[in-house]
């Protein structure tokens, strides 16, 4: 089985729309939503049979009113000041346990905390895609990344699904380094501003820690022609393939946006076949060890 | 006033409205802080003169391998699984660890120790305009920043105008980056993923109780279901900015917004009056 992951840094710079698109002209893949606090791929795609499975990414303290003795001394040693007055605040406690371990009268337990949700659906094509809803303000968003790539994994392999294409988060920080857990293939979509080029840089330096294989494409390249033309020495300079150019155009909004789907726009067509395409070659290349 | 630029959605103009803010605002008094710390871009758009640069750490453990007998109570009490302790060897991993001391506390050999773990750089930055800028800047590789975002936050709290350029999503670093907020400005845009965001962004703020405001960016006529998200919140849709690609264009190339676009100023200047309007 491979995967793939949609990945940019930098927020808005297409990576839902282009993922849907893949999606759609690879038709025999697994999809996957791992953006678990801001999820926008299922919106594409008309699903049925939703199944819905509770999460608990990790758990809290509670603290027992009748045992207590409101003694402070776990309030004082709590570092991240989630106790106040023998009572915890769910949103501040990360669940290290300490006030349990050091509780004199032993009034403190812990319990699994609902950190979300996550779903399997059918799309309109028949084939299943996962994704989840990380409760606003949880912790842990990394974990259940983990668990949507297990049950990713364990849903393509039930389907007899040899493809996994998915959607990653915006930024750098745990959900993306979760997403990027054994990936083959990390196309990276980059707009050629100046914000785009920085956050770009320091995606590919954080993929780079990882083995796996890495490609291209630029959003909006026309945007910024200078920046773009940059962008494409950059990519030469690493040996990173171009996989395609997309101009700045409101028409895929637009039909995104109305619901219509993307791939009827031809010229949009063109781009994402040819993307397609350099995906499975670049598969086909071996992973370089750093 | 501190005033928290947000939006759940990635690429809705956090970014571009915190530096417009700033700008307009443009006096000793003000200061931006980037604790988009993943990716810290408010500064590519000022000319400015460094300032002082910092390294924020968080406290990881240490273990002294003489003290230590290898007992392995300090991994069974760790709920992060960052410790391993084997025979021969004791493994820590820092990305997994929360900082919470547990085994420092109760390690029955008093063999740990608090050491530092880099998390990322704070610098500061004298703008062109009077004002100043705070960027924060996770070093790559940390899963974990908000530490680094509570570090920006608490290295200025005397000025008199706050303007807060914040991570996207709705998850820890978001809620760190609005905690203790005077208001959160929400910036959206006209389509099914704006609304869809903004709703779990207004849950956050909502859960915080930092009252909130909506200001939806690249509009064309049409405001396409944020208008009900925002009644159906009870907040305010304070401002439209309609579609510009020579805006986009103009951005793209780093340059600053209000100075390129002078009639942005008017806009600024209505939004800023607005959430005044808001807080009394």
């Amino acid at each position: 089985m491979r995967e793939i992951l949609v990945l940019s840094g930098k927020g808005g710079a297409g990576k839902t729309s282009i993922c849907s698109a893949l999606i759609s002209l690879a038709g025999s893949c697994l999809a996957c939503d791992y953006d678990v606090d801001a999820s926008n791929l299922p919106l594409l795609f008309e699903l049925s049979q939703v199944q819905e499975h509770s999460y608990s990414g990790g758990q809290v303290a509670i603290i027992d009113s009748d045992s207590c003795i409101l003694c402070g001394l776990c309030e004082q040693m709590c570092v991240y000041r989630a106790i106040q007055e023998g009572l915890v605040s769910q949103l501040a406690c990360e669940g290290c346990a300490l006030c349990r371990y050091i509780c004199p009268v032993d009034a403190v337990r812990m319990e699994a905390r609902s950190s979300g949700r996550w779903f399997r659906g059918q799309r309109p094509d028949g084939k299943p895609m996962v994704y989840a809803e990380l409760r606003p303000g949880e912790e842990n968003s990394g974990k259940l990344v983990a668990e949507l790539k297990d049950q990713a994994r364990q849903a393509a392999l039930q389907e007899n699904l040899s493809l996994v294409l998915s959607d990653g988060p915006a930024g750098l920080g745990c959900p993306v380094i979760s997403a990027l857990t054994a990936v083959d293939l990390v196309l990276m979509v980059a707009e050629p501003g100046v914000s785009g080029m920085e956050d770009l840089f320091r995606l590919y330096e954080l993929v780079q820690k990882r083995p796996t294989r890495v490609a291209l494409l630029i959003n909006k390249h026309d945007l910024h022609a200078l920046g773009s033309q940059r962008l494409q020495n950059w990519s030469r300079e690493k040996e990173i393939p171009l996989l395609g150019k997309i101009p700045f155009s409101l028409e895929v909004a637009d039909a995104i946006g109305s619901g219509q789907n993307p791939l009827e726009i031809d010229w949009f067509r063109t781009i994402m076949e040819d993307v397609l395409e350099g995906m499975q070659k670049a598969l086909q290349s071996p992973i370089a060890i750093k | 006033m501190r005033i928290a630029v947000a939006g759940g959605k990635g690429g809705t103009g956090k970014t571009l409205f915190a530096v417009c803010l700033a700008e307009y605002l443009a006096s000793p008094q003000t200061v931006l802080m980037d604790v988009d710390v993943e990716e810290p871009d408010a500064v590519l758009f000022f000319l400015k003169t460094p300032g002082f640069k910092e390294i924020v750490y968080r406290p990881v453990p240490l273990v002294n391998e003489e003290k230590c007998s290898h007992c392995g109570y300090c991994a069974g009490i760790c709920q992060f699984n960052a410790l391993v302790i084997l025979p021969e060897e004791i493994m820590f991993f820092p990305e997994l660890c929360h900082s919470c001391r547990a085994c420092y506390y109760l390690c029955p050999c008093g063999a740990i120790t608090m050491g530092l773990h880099p998390l990322g750089e704070i610098e500061e930055a004298l703008l062109a305009n009077g004002a100043r800028i705070i960027s924060g800047c996770l070093r790559i590789g940390e899963p974990r920043s908000p530490g680094l975002i509570a570090a920006v936050k608490e290295r200025e709290k005397q000025a008199s105008w706050a303007i807060i350029d914040c991570p996207p999503g709705t998850a820890c670093p978001m809620m760190e980056a609005i905690r203790g907020c005077d208001y959160c400005l929400l910036i959206t845009e006209p389509t099914p993923f704006g609304a869809h965001d903004l709703k779990l962004s207004l849950e956050a703020a909502k859960l915080l109780g930092i009252p909130a405001g909506v200001v939806i960016n690249r509009w064309r006529g049409n405001d396409r279901g944020i208008d009900q998200v925002a009644n159906y919140a009870g907040v305010p849709i304070l401002s439209r900015l309609p579609l510009m690609p020579e805006l986009a264009a103009s951005y793209s190339r780093g340059e600053n917004p209000l100075l390129t676009f002078p009639d942005l100023r008017g806009l600024m200047g209505e939004i800023i009056s607005q959430i005044r309007g808001e807080m009394q």
